[in-house]
């Protein structure tokens, strides 16, 4: 094994390269560490007690009779917690999350106290026998409702002031709107006056859950003189600025740690356990383990729902003069970065398109359910899937082909986007003939006889990367020759390491498979906003390749010092030998990227450059709809990328299937039941995600280009290939069977009851 | 999950012993797969499990008998999709079992549990239902014979004592008769049917000599359906006669609603699927 892995490992062109994973040896042997499995001498474990009702005022708690069982050293309230942190509010975007439910509970699930063991079953006894009176106050779910409503989820907002495009979040009362994002362009009311056709619809989506396959998982460790945390953190560096803020110490005093994360999606991202196991240290003195089960996931963190009103207006030949968008997100109790998703997704809500009067509202919205953050897209599948099934509704209506439809709006290379940047390095032209030709769209369709009809569908979007965000990353070239990585990028499953290694290896001219990538280490690994957003290849990526260009550059330098001649082929251990008389010293590389940006004008939401680079995606669908079932069978999914140049092809291919296939689940069936605000599917029983036998046989395909301001020509790709599968899907079984499905997902059931409606005799209530 | 004792008894009838028939904290354990999933909900919180894993072996074993097959209560699924003698006697059980659940369940449910547990979610049950299947019961007064048809008394409940466990299972082979199982998802195609339809039936299109045709996972538990049964006994099978039968299945299950669909939409599956089933079943389901 180790010596076929060297054979392929040839020196140069270690860019381009389907080197295999760094790490998948580890992995397969069960050799990797994870924070879920980890444990630390002394280590207690917490399990938490849940709140059952989704708004409320605490009356009392009762922890007696958990006290009394045999192995509970600590059971811990928030008044517990605010004598060691006496401002217990954490959170990305507002400090609005208290450790454990303060006064009031906000959501069905939200921990109210916490059980402290050695022995975690013991723990989760004794936290069964805790109870707690509410005084129960009207509770709103829904996110249309949460605007104008009179019931508030919190009694006033409390900005964070963390990010440089957030920074105009102001204190608020009496509202559940946590951001309100615009985006002002052109003249809409005059054009829609103005159209030949004019077409408004409200689609929406339902409540979903990442399923990370390593639930959240901490371990805090607190001493008087510094404290050191464990966790399954997409983001370490943010890890510490918060829990540093939390404590009032400085950085230096905090060490996260995170080893390889079971996957993340978005759900372990900023702050999630680590500020409620830091407090149950303090308070323990001994190092504390909070990890969920996979049923308490339900309860941490979930996609937004989205309800998304979009109106168009079109002149006489078919090209949108107008367009209006009026998005709701569904929050949950607390802001989470829902209200970034709101703002930087929101601002490509008019899709791909280009349209000269624009009028954009993206509202973030607290309700009494589960919070929301990002998953994988960032709020733009949910988008996606209003614009593109809106854009085919008006197609149809049009009697336009839908392909042609979208040639004649489509925002091209050297256009103005919406917000006023103009589009470059975003093949839009390219994906879209790709996509066409893969579908043979110009062919003739056989949509099928009897009681199975076929159907094909497409859809086409963009988003822009999360802008401005930093990163930075540090080369180390020891006395041997050897080089070693710290980026703080977290490896979750998407083959960072092995990306990031082979930049360090295509600059310093040696095998991917000899450098290593230390792990996330905030002591030492430097400073990154985190593993979100498909920003690492880009940002860390340039961070990386400029550490590696700094190493070789000073490693050129002690060669001259040396005297060894210009290119000489002297072994780098050789260098440090002479330099030093003996092997001894280092290199060090620094690498530091940030991406100019222009923020978005306040009122009008315009900016010259808005983003660091766009992303491209197209999806085609073809289906089988059963039409005595409702059941529909997706036989063809096609996905064209502009993913820039891939650094590791055969990584390029997993991040896209992966992404389709999640995508899959969220379309035809995943969804969290809600009762009263009590989510009636909380486990993986009854919450059933996409199993092989779902994934339809899957073309992906990549369009050639050249992302000209990235690392090695490359850019992200973690997301891009879940944007438009639910709208490509929707759109084929409108071409199936007629029917027009505006909320999802898209199962046997729903499909079914459209199409009877459809034949005038609509399926019964029962 | 919270703690309880375990006992491993050596024999079915130590097991029984130590059973209660009035403590309902105390449960026999077969592969657990199902027990655990009510324990992680906190819906069950066991004082002690009796664990069947260490009784004698032969309660793991299928043998061909002349008529048909035994099969002890903890052969698990696993032992059952492979078997040389199950895909003779009845290959019905052998096709189900491909789509029942995953590979790390059924290598550790057991037959036993699959009954017991009343759940009208489960595959095997209607199954073995509509072949005529027998269990042998044992309890502290000894044996008795249950047809499974018999077994299931509601929803998660069935006609056995506390302190009765299952021992074995009779299948009566196939012979001439054909047979088949339709299972229908409405989430993932591994999840847990919204419908369950098994069929097994003697003659040909021509004319349907005798039928037994169950239900399940719509319905609150395995249920045979009669009337649609009389409906396809006699006359050729043609669209109009199933067509009939669907509808008299339709209208004489019972649905209950829950998160893979509602009671309208669970009566129109029945309408189609024990059509579509009786058609398979002649056509030879593979
Ligand atoms: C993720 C998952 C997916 C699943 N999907 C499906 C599916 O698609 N289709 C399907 O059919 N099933 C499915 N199942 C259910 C599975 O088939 C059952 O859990 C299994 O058959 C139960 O067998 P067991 O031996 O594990 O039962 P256990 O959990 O051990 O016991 C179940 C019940 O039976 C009792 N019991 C056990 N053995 C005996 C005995 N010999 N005599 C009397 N009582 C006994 C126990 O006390 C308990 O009440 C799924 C299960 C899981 C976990």
């Amino acid at each position: 094994m180790a010596t076929t892995t060297q054979d392929a490992a040839k020196v140069g062109a270690q860019v381009g390269r389907s080197v295999q994973r760094l790490e998948s040896r580890e992995k397969v042997t069960g050799r990797a560490e994870y924070t879920h499995t980890m444990r630390l001498p002394n280590m207690l474990h917490a399990k938490m007690f849940r709140s059952t009702v989704a708004h409320g005022r605490i009356k009392s708690i009762d922890t007696s009779a958990a006290k009394k069982v045999p192995g509970v050293l600590h059971v811990i309230t928030i008044d517990d917690v605010m004598k060691v942190i006496p401002n217990p509010y954490y959170g990305p975007a507002f400090h609005d999350q208290p450790i454990l439910a303060h006064e009031k509970v906000r959501f069905v699930g939200e921990p109210v106290a916490v059980v402290l063991a050695a022995d975690p079953h013991v723990a989760e006894e004794a936290a069964q026998l805790i109870t707690a009176e509410y005084e129960e106050l009207p509770p709103v779910f829904d996110e249309v409702d949460a605007l104008t409503s009179k019931v508030y989820v919190h009694d006033e907002l409390k900005p964070a002031g963390t990010f440089a495009d957030l920074k105009h979040l102001k204190d608020a009362k009496n509202t559940n709107m946590a951001l309100d994002y615009r985006l002002r362009k052109g003249d809409v009311d005059k054009a829609f006056a103005g159209a030949a056709h004019v077409f408004e619809h409200e689609f929406k989506t339902q409540k979903v859950l990442h399923l990370s396959f390593e639930p959240h998982a901490t371990i805090a460790d607190y001493r008087d003189t510094g404290v050191t945390l464990y966790t399954a953190s997409q983001g370490p560096s943010f890890v510490r600025t918060e829990i540093a803020r939390l404590l009032g110490w400085p950085e230096n005093k905090v060490r996260i740690k995170v080893p390889f994360l079971g996957s993340g999606y978005g759900s372990k991202l900023y702050i999630k356990l680590e500020a409620l196991a830091l407090a149950l240290s303090m308070i323990a003195r001994r190092p504390v383990k909070v990890a969920l089960t996979f049923e308490e996931m339900f309860y941490q963190i979930t996609k937004h729902p989205c309800t998304f009103r979009i109106k168009s207006g079109l002149d006489k030949d078919g090209r949108i003069v107008a367009r209006k968008c009026e998005v709701f997100w569904n929050g949950g109790a607390y802001a989470d970065i829902g209200p970034r998703v709101t703002q930087k997704s929101g601002l490509t809500a008019t899709g791909p398109y280009e349209i000269d009067n624009v009028s954009i509202d993206s509202y973030a919205l607290y309700t009494n359910v589960t919070p929301a953050g990002a998953l994988r897209g960032f709020g733009v599948p949910q988008l996606v899937w209003a614009y593109e099934g809106h854009t085919d509704m008006i197609a149809r209506a049009l009697k336009m082909d839908p392909v042609a439809f979208r040639r004649k709006n489509l925002l091209r290379e050297g256009r103005p986007h919406a917000t006023g940047t103009i589009l470059k390095d975003a093949a839009t032209e390219k994906v879209l003939d790709k996509l066409v030709e893969r579908m043979n769209w110009s062919q003739p369709f056989d949509n099928g006889s009897g009681t199975v009809k076929r159907g094909r569908g497409l859809g086409i979007a963009i988003k822009a990367v999360i802008t401005p965000t930093t990163s930075v990353a540090i080369v180390n070239v020891s006395g041997d020759g050897s080089v070693t990585l710290y980026c703080g990028t977290s490896d979750m499953g998407q083959g960072s390491d092995t990306a990031m290694a082979q930049m360090v290896g295509e600059v310093l001219n040696i095998p991917t498979e000899s450098v290593r990538v230390t792990p996330r280490d905030t002591d030492v690994t430097p400073y990154d906003m985190g593993t979100l957003g498909s920003r690492s290849l880009f940002h860390m990526g340039h961070a990386v390749q400029r550490a590696a260009e700094h190493a070789r550059d000073q490693l050129k330098a002690l060669a001259r010092e040396v005297g060894e001649p210009e290119n000489s082929n002297t072994p780098i251990r050789e260098l440090f030998v002479k330099r030093y008389g003996m092997q001894a010293g280092n290199v060090i590389g620094t690498g530091v990227f940030k991406p100019d940006y222009v923020p978005p004008a306040p009122g009008t939401g315009l900016s010259d450059n808005v983003t660091a680079f766009w992303m491209i995606s197209g999806a085609g669908a073809e289906v089988e709809v059963d039409t005595e079932t409702g059941h529909v069978k997706v036989t063809r999914l096609v996905n064209v990328l502009d993913i820039g140049k891939a650094i590791n092809p055969q990584v390029v291919e997993s991040q896209i299937s992966g992404a389709a296939s999640m995508q899959i689940g969220f379309t035809m069936f995943e969804k969290m039941h809600l009762d009263g605000g009590q989510v009636t599917n909380a486990s993986l029983a009854d919450y059933k995600i996409p199993g092989f036998h779902d994934i339809p046989p899957m073309e992906n395909i990549t369009v050639d280009t050249y992302q000209s301001n990235g690392p090695f020509g490359a850019k992200g790709v973690g997301e891009v290939a879940t944007f438009c599968v639910s709208p490509a899907i929707a759109n084929a079984i409108d071409d199936a069977v007629g029917v027009r499905l505006m909320e999802l997902p898209l199962n046997p059931e729903t499909v079914f009851r459209a199409i009877r409606a459809k034949a005038g005799q609509p399926l019964g209530d029962e | 999950m919270t703690p309880f004792e375990l006992a491993e008894p050596t024999s079915l009838k130590e097991a029984i012993k130590l059973l209660d028939p009035d403590d309902p904290t105390i449960r026999p354990v077969g592969g657990g797969t199902a027990l655990m999933l009510m324990m992680k909900a906190g819906v069950f919180k066991p004082v002690k499990l009796i664990s069947l894993r260490r009784i004698e072996n032969s309660y793991s074993t299928i043998a061909a008998t002349g008529d048909g097959l035994r099969i002890g209560a903890m052969t698990t699924l696993a032992a059952l999709e492979r078997s040389a003698d199950v895909k003779k006697a009845a290959p019905l059980i052998t096709r189900t079992l491909k789509t029942l659940s995953n590979i790390r369940v059924r290598n550790v449910a057991t037959v036993g549990g699959a009954l017991a547990h009343g759940d009208p979610h489960m595959d095997l049950p209607p199954v073995l239902m509509a072949l005529g299947a027998t269990l042998t019961v044992m309890g502290p007064k000894g044996e008795r014979k249950l047809a499974v048809e018999d077994l299931f008394a509601g929803y998660y409940e069935t006609v056995l004592d506390k302190d009765e466990l299952i021992a074995e299972a009779h299948v009566p082979a196939h012979g001439t008769k054909k047979a088949a199982y339709m299972k229908v998802t409405t989430g993932s195609a591994d999840d847990w049917p919204a419908l369950g339809v098994a069929v097994v039936l003697e003659g040909d299109a021509g004319g349907i000599k005798s039928a037994r045709i169950v239900a399940s996972a719509a319905t609150d538990k395995a249920t045979r359906l009669k009337s649609a049964e009389a409906a396809l006994i006699g006359g050729k099978v043609d669209d109009t006669l199933l067509a009939k039968v669907g509808d008299a299945a339709a209208d004489e299950a019972e649905y209950i609603a829950d998160v893979r669909g509602s009671i309208s939409y669970k009566r129109e599956l029945m309408r189609v699927y024990v059509r579509r089933a009786v058609r398979a079943a002649l056509e030879g389901a593979k």
